[in-house]
């Protein structure tokens, strides 16, 4: 499967990935985890499906999360399970993705 | 007894940093410009007073105006000129808006981190006091026309200082977060009148000064002889120490200014 | 003209129409509305319009032929598509059906790729020069009613931000909490989006015109299938100036399902021997990603109620249907008809469900409902695990055994190596000919 190429793929880490997209980001964060829930979930679809990786799994079995760089794309709220885990709206106005060269 | 004061905020609509594209999608203020803006709100809410934003440059800058319109200024004026000016031009293309005004509120950084020192010359060219770097505003001297401000020093002290007017301020962004327009005032702002003025003529420069790009100079430490770690530790970074490079001289400003001189050259800050 | 306009005509609401959304879908909404004479306020939360958007890369613009005539002599575009390839993969084969038309380098064109924050930028421009007013980063955060239920403005995030209309349009997006406030959604369900998340990756102009074989304005669109790691979706790569795009869309389910992450699937598209050399070398200008309605006709909401008309991807008209893959273009047009249809309400001074009802009408008169009703077994058809995991494999070990010559053994027959092949992939027979006359029925 592996191009012989793949030397030339230094594949970038994931801080430099989303270090091309820029946030300006509110001080008040628009996810909200209830980690009460998040203890019970197992299956942990956000930590996979979030494509800015933002729901890290701790290791006493919560989940953590960061908004600041959120591309507000509603995946989390879609493929989470438990009922009210995720509480999700869209920042404040001129706040959040500005995307550039999509 | 007192009257109303007017206030002129000064703005810099400037790319955003890391941002190649010159587009004023892009474009922002300062987070300093912007806290200075609440600080000039906040002072005319406490004086009656008015708030005038102005902005030096093309027409894009008048996005920054608008928000300022937005957020409660009363009017803008943009002085029509290219955007790259030096600080010098600017302040001295900013005195005419000023005009009596009591009080100049500026950011102390623009978004492309500039010199930072339009505040500075546009005091000078007004013969007004200054009180620069702030990080903090007390509006309630304002109606007696003296303000309470802090000021940042090095090594993580603050100067107390009290400022009659008119005087020219410059406040770090901490100072206030800027308040969120309104969104009737939002959508008024869009059409608002701004007064545009066409630029003063460029003076003619006496002395053109070089800027180059900030270089640390190199400095000869001594090693620390003590065994202890922590001691050698502790000499090299001062990370505990009273620095004793500080000192307070009360002198008339023209000997101040020759002491500074003198100072900066003993430590190699200048030729 | 815009003072003609900045005011509401009847003076109990602040404005005739408040367009939510300054996407292609609220400009083309707002234009219409506004060259009819009525008062438009166009919220966008973003800091400008286009800011929000990202897509899979192909805008095809004839729709605005009606709104904005030569439009391509001014809108911002990256290329001209000249060039569409659809592409199937497996890890180490990869199978093209190429097609390249040299009219489709000149006006009136077919496809543009281009960038949104230019392109949605550009657009509602032109709905502020018809006389809309464009409030940006305002989000709004719900509907105003009335007793009767009906819509009659929106709040917003602003202070003071309740803004009253006649009527409402929601452009609001994928994720449009104003269809749902409205209770216009059926069902709000996972297997209902897909995920597309995109690299734009930064080569030189010329680097880009030799590897793709095209030059000047000239660019290329390949759509892929068999490139997502298993999990059901697919990919492309298309060209725009000076970057190249290359991204994957994933069904969400499939997605949490598989604990694979979006970067890597993306990461393991870009080593594939078919698509490593095109954009190795590149620098990642961009990371992006963004959420498509992907179920067409069976997610889709109720298009109105009263004071409300909803369009583009808030009602979720969005062509995901293989071999056409297409969203920019059914918002701008569900959009320009939501404008058309509420101007006439206005007119009529009928803003009820009924009043409204010529939007619906106009959407199945037009491409943008007949489409969706043609293609609408298409998007099951296209993520069916035959068609994402079986087929691709089937499609080219048959190839492969086409093209393979290995003498002295004498070339085996067509039927037979179907046959073979259609066993060793696990495809039934029965299964295959009902998928093949499903894609008859939907695409013929």
């Amino acid at each position: 499967m592996m191009h012989s190429s793949d030397s030339q793929w230094p594949e970038v880490s994931f801080e430099e990935r989303m270090a091309t997209a820029h946030f300006d980001v509110h001080p008040h964060a628009h996810i909200v985890v209830n980690s009460a829930v998040c203890a019970d979930c197992t299956s942990r679809e956000c930590v996979v499906a979030c494509p800015a990786n933002l729901f890290v799994p701790t290791s006493d079995g919560g989940v953590v999360f960061n908004y600041e760089q959120c591309f507000e794309c509603g995946t989390c709220y879609l493929v989470c399970n438990q009922e009210g885990a995720i509480s999700w709206s869209y920042p404040e106005g001129g706040h959040g993705i500005v995307f550039r060269r999509t | 007894m007192n009257s109303p004061i007017d206030i002129v905020v000064c703005l810099k609509l400037t790319a955003r940093p890391g941002v190649a594209d010159a587009d004023e999608r892009f474009a922002g203020v300062s987070p300093a410009d912007q806290a200075a803006l609440e600080t000039a709100l906040v002072l005319a809410e406490h004086s009656r007073g008015s708030v005038t934003a102005a902005a030096v440059g093309p027409v894009a800058a008048e996005l920054a105006l608008r928000e300022a319109l937005a957020c409660g200024a009363h009017r803008a004026v943009r002085l029509d000129a290219p955007s790259a000016l030096d600080s010098a031009e600017v302040a001295r293309q900013l005195e005419g808006v000023v005009g009596d005004a009591a009080i100049v509120v500026c950011g102390d950084y623009s978004l492309d981190r500039g010199s930072g020192s339009v505040p500075a010359f546009l005091a000078h060219r007004l013969r007004c006091a200054q009180a620069l770097g702030l990080v903090s505003v007390d509006h309630t001297g304002v109606v007696d026309r003296m303000l309470h401000v802090v000021r940042r020093l090095d090594g993580g002290r603050r100067e107390l200082l009290t400022v009659p007017l008119p005087c020219v301020l410059s406040v770090e962004g901490s100072v206030a977060r800027l308040r969120r327009a309104g969104l009737r005032d939002a959508l008024a702002a869009r059409t608002t009148n701004i007064d545009v003025r066409p630029s003063a003529p460029m003076a003619a420069h006496a002395a053109t000064a070089v800027v180059t790009p900030y270089r640390p100079r190199a400095r000869t430490m001594m090693s620390p002889g003590d065994p202890d770690p922590l001691a050698r530790l502790r000499a090299l970074t001062d990370a505990t120490g009273s620095s004793t490079r500080g000192e307070t001289v009360a002198l008339e400003p023209g000997e101040a200014a020759e002491r500074i001189l003198r100072s900066l050259r003993e430590w190699g800050y200048l030729d | 003209m815009s003072d003609r306009t900045q005011h509401a005509a009847n003076p109990d609401v602040d404005v005739d129409v408040i367009v939510v959304g300054a996407g292609p879908a609220g400009s083309c909404a707002a234009i219409a509305l506004a060259r009819a004479g009525f008062s438009v306020v166009l919220l966008e939360r973003g800091p400008f319009p286009g800011s929000k958007n990202m897509y899979g890369g192909v805008v095809y613009p004839r729709i605005l032929d009606e709104l904005i005539p030569r439009w391509y002599d001014e809108a911002p575009v990256q290329r001209w598509i000249t060039r569409r390839s659809t592409m199937v993969m497996t890890d180490t084969q990869a199978m093209s059906i190429d097609f390249r038309n040299d009219a489709w380098a000149a006006p009136p064109y077919n496809g543009a790729t281009a960038y949104r924050p230019d392109f949605d930028h550009w657009l509602a421009g032109h709905a502020e020069s018809a006389g809309a007013q464009l409030l940006c980063s305002t989000t709004a955060t719900g509907l105003l009613r009335d007793r009767s239920g009906a819509v009659t403005g929106v709040t917003t995030d602003r202070p003071d931000g309740d803004l009253t209309a006649r009527l409402v349009i929601a452009c609001d997006g994928v994720n449009s909490f104003l269809a749902k406030d409205a209770g216009l959604y059926r069902e709000v369900a996972a297997k209902h989006y897909t995920l597309g998340v995109k690299e734009t990756i930064g080569l030189p102009k010329e680097v880009i015109d030799e590897r793709f074989g095209v030059r000047g304005r000239e660019g290329v669109d390949i759509e892929i299938i068999g490139c997502t790691s298993g999990v059901n979706g697919g990919g492309f790569v298309y060209t725009n100036l000076d970057t190249v795009a290359v991204g994957v869309v994933l069904k969400l389910p499939a997605l949490a399902a598989q604990q694979l992450r979006p970067e890597q699937i993306i990461a393991k598209m870009k080593t594939h021997s078919a698509i490593a050399p095109l954009v190795e070398g590149g620098e990642l200008k961009e990371y992006s990603a963004h959420l498509i309605p992907e179920a067409g006709l069976s997610m889709m909401p109720k298009l109105a109620t009263a004071g409300l008309l909803v369009a583009g991807d808030a009602a979720a008209l969005c062509l995901a249907a293989g071999i056409w893959l297409e969203g920019v273009n059914f918002a701008m047009a569900s959009g320009m008809y939501a404008g058309q249809a509420a101007a006439e309400a206005l007119r009529r001074g009928d803003t009820s469900e009924q009043g409204l009802a010529g939007y619906e009408r106009r959407l199945t008169e037009t491409f943008v409902l007949r489409d969706h009703r043609k293609l609408r077994r298409a998007p099951a058809l296209v993520l069916s695990d035959r068609v994402q995991h079986r087929y691709p494999q089937m499609v080219a070990a048959v190839v492969e055994r086409m093209f393979r010559v290995d003498n002295p053994d004498p070339k085996p027959g067509l039927r037979r190596i179907l046959a073979q092949e259609r066993k060793r992939a696990g495809v039934r027979r029965r299964d295959l000919a009902r998928d093949g006359w499903a894609g008859l029925r939907t695409f013929g």
